[in-house]
């Protein structure tokens, strides 16, 4: 063997060890992408699980939840008419119309402020008022429908004549926006607490029996011009809670401003 | 100096994500408001989608804090980002007047307090960060460069 056919045999031994340690680095990077991409993908993916539980299991704490009952002093006259419920009597000279949504968090700010004066002027036979459930929020609660649902129990709690304590409730136990609303059977479950005993209730709740007028009801009340309110910024809009007394808004930013009424009325 | 600006990308992109998923994540029943708003998705899938997108963002930031798969996340940023902006864009040219809900918030805003070209650009530049990470994902005190770190291999000149 001459020695130039060495050197080409060890320099080809040489170039083949080289390839080999080219290889197996690759190899060993190739195998760290691979895990890195898997680490990647397991972090995300178990992320995104853990949100969706903690998530449920958040708005989930509602389900099954007894509605507490709130109690309302007084008997209270009170009719259904269409979509709408009258309370308070007849000859009562002021009849003020209260625009809301159970889920509205302004609604349930003004029934806890002012709940307690409207019902002392409905005893009184002062002022009747017209209760408008309305379905602006309809999409907010998770799923949604919790203000058609609970506008349609509230109308059923009239016929059977239970309204106030069951609106009443309502409010003081109010969900969250964005989170799960009290479903069909819990609805049920607080109109038999405030003392429904027909089946006609649970039937018209699991059935949606007003569901078609309170939301016809609500197309015409959003369109109407005369209570589109001032949002500022030049914006106009229909809102709730909305106040009205013969067809005009009634301002509620003095805090005297159902005695007004009623003086002016007199 | 490049792998710098890495670092600078990646913690930058790390702290939007880490920030923004957290605000969310805080207020999980606003998150469905403000995903319910872009009026986009059907019904089903919003709660789905409201529970999901914080804590993605979430494991994105912490991903991109601890440098792991860099160039992977960053892709994976650019993809949800875009999909954030046609969001707002999409809600922008039908004239939905929402708060994009991008950093907590969201829902239905008055028409005058819209803030759709700042909320795209803002994106955009977050759109930047990640773009500079998938071009060169090299950084300092990164997962990646301790897991891909060249082994020494006896013989190596």
């Amino acid at each position: 063997m001459g020695g130039a056919e060495r050197n080409a045999k060890k320099r080809r031994q040489e170039l083949a060890a080289q390839r080999a340690v080219a290889a197996a680095r690759k190899k060993k990077s190739d195998r760290n992408k691979i895990i890195i991409t898997a680490a990647v993908v397991v972090v995300i993916a178990a992320a995104v699980v853990a949100g969706v539980l903690i998530t449920n299991s958040q708005k989930n704490e509602a389900a099954g939840v007894q509605i507490p009952v709130k109690t309302v002093s007084a008997n209270l006259e009170t009719k259904r008419d269409g979509a709408t419920v009258l309370v308070g009597k007849d000859t009562a000279k002021v009849t003020l119309d209260v625009y809301e949504d159970f889920l509205c968090p302004a609604c349930r700010q003004f029934e806890d402020a002012y709940a307690g004066q409207i019902e002392k002027k409905i005893e009184d036979g002062t002022v009747r008022v017209r209760y408008h459930m309305l379905t602006l929020l309809n999409d907010r609660s998770d799923p949604p429908g919790y203000s058609l649902d609970s506008a349609n129990a509230a109308l059923l709690a009239a016929d059977a004549g239970k309204f106030a304590a069951f609106h009443a409730s309502l409010f003081a136990a109010q969900p969250e926006e964005g989170a799960r609303g009290y479903d069909k059977n819990q609805l049920i479950k607080l109109g038999q607490d405030v003392g429904i005993t027909s089946p006609d209730f649970a039937n018209g709740v699991t059935n949606g029996t007003y569901n078609q007028i309170i939301e016809e009801a609500y197309q015409k009340v959003s369109t109407d011009p005369a209570l589109q309110q001032d949002f500022g910024n030049g914006q106009r809009g229909f809102g709730t809670p909305t106040l009205a007394v013969n067809g005009k808004i009634v301002d509620t930013q003095d805090p005297k401003w159902l005695d007004t009424l009623v003086s002016q009325a007199g | 100096m490049l792998d710098g600006i890495g670092t600078v990308a990646r913690l930058g992109l790390a702290a939007v994500w880490i920030v923004s998923g957290a605000i969310k994540a805080a207020d999980l029943n606003q998150a469905y408001i403000a995903v319910q708003a872009y009026d986009l998705l059907p019904k089903g899938s919003v709660s789905l989608v409201a529970a999901a997108v914080p804590f993605l963002e979430l494991a994105l930031g912490v991903l991109l804090v601890v440098g792991l798969g860099t160039r992977l996340v960053a892709v994976l940023s650019v993809v949800v980002l875009i999909g954030f902006i046609i969001a707002i864009s999409q809600a922008w040219a039908r004239g939905l007047t929402i708060d994009c809900g991008c950093f907590g918030g969201g829902g239905q805003v008055a028409a005058g307090q819209t803030a759709y070209p700042e909320e795209i650009a803002r994106d955009i530049g977050f759109l930047v960060l990640a773009g500079w990470l998938i071009v060169r994902p090299r950084s300092l005190l990164s997962m990646d460069s301790w897991l891909t770190r060249r082994p020494a291999v006896v013989g190596e000149d």
